[in-house]
């Protein structure tokens, strides 16, 4: 199934750029996916991975999950969800103003330091939220 | 309150097929929504699709809360099916009858909650059929016969509260029977 062709295709080059520099600027990073709310990948990288398409269904429900608990629990919006695991991390991350509503999921292993991680990520966002909601 | 009083049923089907309707007919509260804009219109053309779960509640009155919960539909949030329909009592599975495809539905979710929720009481919901049209009905029972799997098929209006009552009360009645006939085994 091919997903991205939802998604115009400037927006669908624009975002795997980004994602390659951002990936490539994070060594431990092994996987980025932008996806969409409903949870299609908008774009990759790298590209191809048999996992990718779960990760960016995954990630949308983790998104609208993440959401959720923070209405009920009145914290108002919910900036990013991370998840800690034995060896490696995975940050979930909406973003703000893009139509279609999309998030960003980043996977990395366990030697990246999370903070730096989160602060690279949030940098990413901020730049694709920039990219997209000035594509027509 | 004791797990004890406290029971889960899981909403499952197609996406379009009125989960988050049905929950939503019923529950005590607003139910927590995941709803999002829907990018795949060629698939079913709704403005929002549930990506994660509905969670509504109904209190009976003997006491005991009813856990609801919706699942998504699209089959690339299945992972979302099997760790919902963890610990569920129940099922009720929501089809939508004018669709081509209902059939085909109704094999790959009761297949899935069969191997999820084996010893859990399945109830098969039909929606948008026309008054006096029973072949939906027939059909499904035709499939759930061929699959060796024993289950209610039932007419519904998921906007009628007392519609989706009647499917809750029926699968809890289930449930029932079900432990009455274990405890006569057991003695």
């Amino acid at each position: 199934m091919s997903t991205r062709r939802r998604f115009d295709a400037t927006v669908v080059r624009l975002a795997t750029e980004r994602l390659q520099a951002f990936t490539q600027a994070n060594t431990n990073v092994q996987l980025a996916v932008l996806t969409s709310g409903d949870g299609f990948e908008v774009a990759s990288y790298p590209s191809g991975r048999p996992s990718t398409a779960k990760v960016a269904a995954m990630g949308s429900s983790m998104q609208a999950l993440s959401e959720a608990l923070s209405r009920e629990a009145g914290l108002s919006h919910a900036r990013n969800l991370i998840i800690e695991g034995d060896s490696g991390s995975v940050l979930v991350l909406g973003l703000s103003g893009t139509s279609p509503q999309v998030s960003l999921a980043v996977v990395a292993a366990g030697s990246e330091l999370l903070g730096r991680l989160l602060w690279a990520s949030r940098n990413l966002c901020k730049e694709l939220e920039a990219e997209l909601t000035k594509t027509p | 309150m004791s797990a004890a009083d406290e029971l889960k049923i899981v909403f499952t089907g197609p996406m379009g097929a009125g989960k988050t309707t049905a929950i939503t007919a019923v529950s005590d509260f607003a139910p927590v929504r995941t709803e999002v804009g829907n990018n795949d219109q060629e698939s079913f053309a709704k403005a929002s699709t549930t990506v994660a779960l509905d969670l509504g509640q109904l209190g009976l009155d003997d006491g005991t809360i009813v856990r609801l919960y919706g699942t998504p539909g699209q089959d690339r949030f299945s992972f979302m099916w099997e760790i919902l329909g963890r610990g569920a009592i129940g099922v009720i599975l929501l089809l939508d009858g004018s669709s081509p495809d209902m059939c085909a539905h109704l094999r790959t979710y009761a297949e899935v909650f069969r191997r999820v929720a084996p010893e859990q009481p399945l109830l098969v919901g039909i929606g948008r059929t026309s008054p006096h049209d029973d072949r939906p009905l027939d059909a499904c029972n035709a499939v759930l016969a061929e699959m060796g799997c024993s289950a209610p098929v039932l007419s519904v209006d998921v906007r009628r509260r007392d519609d989706v009552l009647l499917i809750v009360e029926i699968l809890l009645a289930m449930l029932e029977a079900r432990i009455a006939e274990v405890a006569h085994d057991v003695h």
